[in-house]
């Protein structure tokens, strides 16, 4: 009997050993992906992204733009990544990238990275480090953000046109300065096509979560709400939309966030924000790669990437800036403009698109006057704000209804 | 203020119904004395396979199947480890869990921003009259098929338990399962099926997020649902009846909270309101008098061994 039962006492030690090894799965590993091809030069980037590659949002994104460089550049680059990486772990990240993967350049791409990334730049000066979305720079740390405001602002004309009760909701992830730019800028849109309409925001603290984000648009929608726009990184919200649209029989119009969304709400999504981070990739790994970029000048290297450089585009889907359902209501809808005069708001889209996607860009925004909810005036009248003051904003425009979380 | 109250309640009943599914299956599992924290790992497995299946063929309910065929496979995986390996109960569960959201993401991966059409979804019931009355139409009349199951599961569950001499069986043997085993009742046999319905249902859990609630598949979507079945289990101190006030009451909370957020109160602590009185009624039970009537199971997470008599 006793043999029996060591025998079973060393049979559960074994099994549980072996679940223990299957559950090594969700830490975050490195994945390799290699091309073997004999060139004289060859760059070795590696990515560390803040969530997994399968969120369908942010590092989705950034993910494809590896993958297109991958691709495109095959000959001497070679990439590495490593997914969900909490920000307190960079710096482990990154040593390894180095030391093990022996890479040349290390994407890091999520604001939490910052400090670890200047300090990794220090550690490893004849290394080339790029942030994404910090403000801290050294001589071989460069930053880098593809920025959406003006694709909300686009997408506040529409839902300014679109509501019918005169009430726009905003579903948004955390009360930071980029998300609340980009409500303003939202709300921006919607009021110079709808002077009255008033703008929600319900915030969900976290930057991915379908249930939270699909009880938040509910909620905004029974106060009356019948247009949303969000930040998060699944298309919970425009799922909603969809619902209602076809089940309820009640239209609801939503803006995609980061990721195609038409195919999830194709009566429902009017349009939204769409990023092409391999733009930037590119840019950078090319420079790096002719020697534009080295460990001793990026110092002053900070991309800020728009319209005008291709690194963001407006639509639910690539390729389509409107949804086509929605056009004839967008050419319904006619707005004065004090310098187009009268033309309808679907025009209007696609003048400022070509306004703000021209070399020198010629309408902003966030341009005076502009006054807080509080009605104190913030920017002067004719008057653009710039980039340190987006980059820092923390007031909400005339006409949001709801208060930031301070 | 009435419209506000239905139109929050509508939307409590969805968002705790994934919860009342894995919650009532862990209630039989642990009142047969397995304590399964791998609940989350077979939501999850359960949310992916059913996206997979009801997208590849079309059919929600054929999703909603295999599911539930994952979830008590993976089950048995914690049965085999803490029946008849006589494991550490904790160690396999917190394996499962972790081991069911690895695999969920890898299989999971080429499903990623594939939306599920119109006919595989499971879609709110209309039935002519009734749907349509104000008040009641909402509250009762217009969920998804899912839902009716799962209240309906709940009186059959309870009826099993207290009122069937299987219900009695599983008891006991979550109670002593050396009497129960001495009175002729197959331990294992109880153990392994009491474990074996938590995965299904856990599994069904799953799969009603990602084929109803929110239909899409995307990496980790159960977001911490699995652990909240386990706070909810201790909630409904093991009881099918109390499981549904418990689970519409976390949905609640959940929905309340953005439409409270205007008014100031912060999400934060209306999210921890649940676990605080999860916490007070963990220890209004534990008292020496209350026990006997609605402890937690004597023999919750002790392997039997028939050896050890």
């Amino acid at each position: 009997m006793r043999k029996r039962k060591f025998l079973l006492v060393i049979t559960s030690v074994l099994a549980l050993l072996a679940l223990l090894a299957a559950c090594a799965t969700p830490t975050p590993q490195v994945i390799k992906e290699t091309v073997e091809v004999p060139v004289t030069k060859k760059i070795k980037a590696a990515w560390i992204y803040v969530g997994p590659i399968g969120d369908y949002g942010w590092t989705h994104a950034h993910d494809l733009g590896r993958k297109y460089v991958q691709d495109k550049f095959g000959d001497w680059l070679d990439t590495v990544y490593a997914e969900s990486v909490p920000e307190a772990d960079a710096a482990r990240y990154i040593d390894r990238f180095i030391q093990e993967e022996k890479a040349d350049v290390v994407f890091t791409t999520s604001f939490g990275y910052m400090d670890a990334t200047i300090e990794a730049g220090n550690k490893y000066p004849d290394k080339i480090f790029f942030h994404c979305s910090g403000y801290k720079r050294a001589k071989n740390v460069g930053t880098y953000f593809a920025e959406f405001y003006q694709l909300y602002y686009l997408n506040g004309l529409m839902a300014g046109a679109l509501t019918k009760t005169g009430k726009v909701g905003y579903v948004a992830a955390h009360p930071i300065p980029e998300v609340v730019r980009h409500i303003n800028a939202f709300a921006l849109g919607v009021r110079e096509v709808n002077p009255d309409a008033t703008v929600d925001v319900r915030w969900l603290f976290s930057w991915y979560d379908p249930a939270k984000a699909r009880e938040a648009a509910e909620a905004l929608i029974s106060e009356g709400v019948d247009v949303l726009a969000f930040t998060e990184d699944s298309p919970a919200v425009v799922e909603v939309g969809e619902e209602y649209a076809t089940q309820k029989g009640k239209p609801i119009y939503t803006f995609a966030h980061y990721s195609p969304m038409l195919k999830y709400g194709p009566h429902s999504a009017v349009s939204g924000q769409l990023v092409h981070w391999e733009k930037i990739y590119e840019d950078i790994l090319t420079k790096i790669y002719i020697g534009v970029y080295t460990n001793e000048n990026l110092e002053n290297v900070d991309y800020w990437w728009m319209l005008r450089e291709g690194a963001v585009e407006l639509g639910a889907d690539f390729g389509v800036p409107i949804n086509p359902e929605f056009e004839d209501d967008l050419k319904a809808v006619k707005v004065k403009d004090p310098i187009l005069g009268e033309i309808s708001v679907y025009d209007l889209v696609f003048k400022r698109l070509e306004q703000m996607s021209e070399e020198t860009v010629l309408f902003d925004p966030f341009t005076g006057p502009i006054k807080d909810q509080d009605g104190n005036l913030r920017i002067e009248a004719g008057r653009r704000a710039s980039h340190d003051e987006l980059w820092t904003i923390d007031w909400f425009v005339e006409g949001i209804v709801a208060r930031i979380p301070r | 203020m009435l419209e506000f109250l239905v139109e929050a309640l509508r939307a409590a009943i969805p968002a705790g119904t994934p919860l009342l599914f894995g919650t009532l299956g862990e209630i039989y599992v642990e009142r047969s004395g397995i304590l399964n924290l791998g609940v989350e790992g077979m939501m999850i497995m359960g949310a992916v396979t059913g996206f997979s299946v009801a997208l590849t063929t079309g059919n929600p309910w054929l999703g909603v199947l295999a599911a539930a065929i994952v979830g008590g496979l993976l089950s048995l995986i914690h049965a085999f480890v803490s029946i008849t390996l006589r494991g550490n109960q904790v160690v396999s569960g917190l394996a499962l869990t972790m081991f069911g959201v690895g695999l969920s993401g890898l299989l999971g991966r080429r499903f990623i921003g594939t939306p599920l059409p119109a006919q595989a979804k499971l879609v709110g019931i209309r039935i002519p009259v009734l749907s349509d009355l104000p008040i009641l139409g909402p509250l009762f009349f217009q969920f998804d098929p899912l839902v009716y199951i799962s209240i309906l599961l709940v009186p059959i569950m309870w009826f099993i338990l207290y009122k069937t001499k299987l219900g009695i069986s599983i008891r006991s043997v979550g109670e002593d399962p050396a009497t129960a085993d001495a009175m002729g009742v197959n331990v294992f046999g109880i153990r392994y099926l009491c474990t074996f319905i938590g995965g299904v249902l856990a599994g069904v859990g799953g799969a009603y997020l990602s084929i109803v609630y929110t239909p899409s598949w995307i990496e980790g979507m159960t977001a911490g649902a699995g652990w909240i079945v386990i706070a909810l289990t201790i909630f409904a101190l093991w009881s099918p009846l109390r499981a549904i006030l418990g689970a519409y009451l976390f949905g609640g909370v959940k929905v309340l909270q953005y439409r409270l957020q205007p008014l100031g109160i912060s999400p934060n602590l209306l999210n921890t309101l649940p676990f605080i009185l999860t916490i007070l009624v963990l220890m209004a039970a534990t008292r020496e008098v209350m026990r006997r009537r609605i402890g937690a199971p004597s023999a919750l997470g002790l392997p039997y061994s028939r050896e050890e008599k």
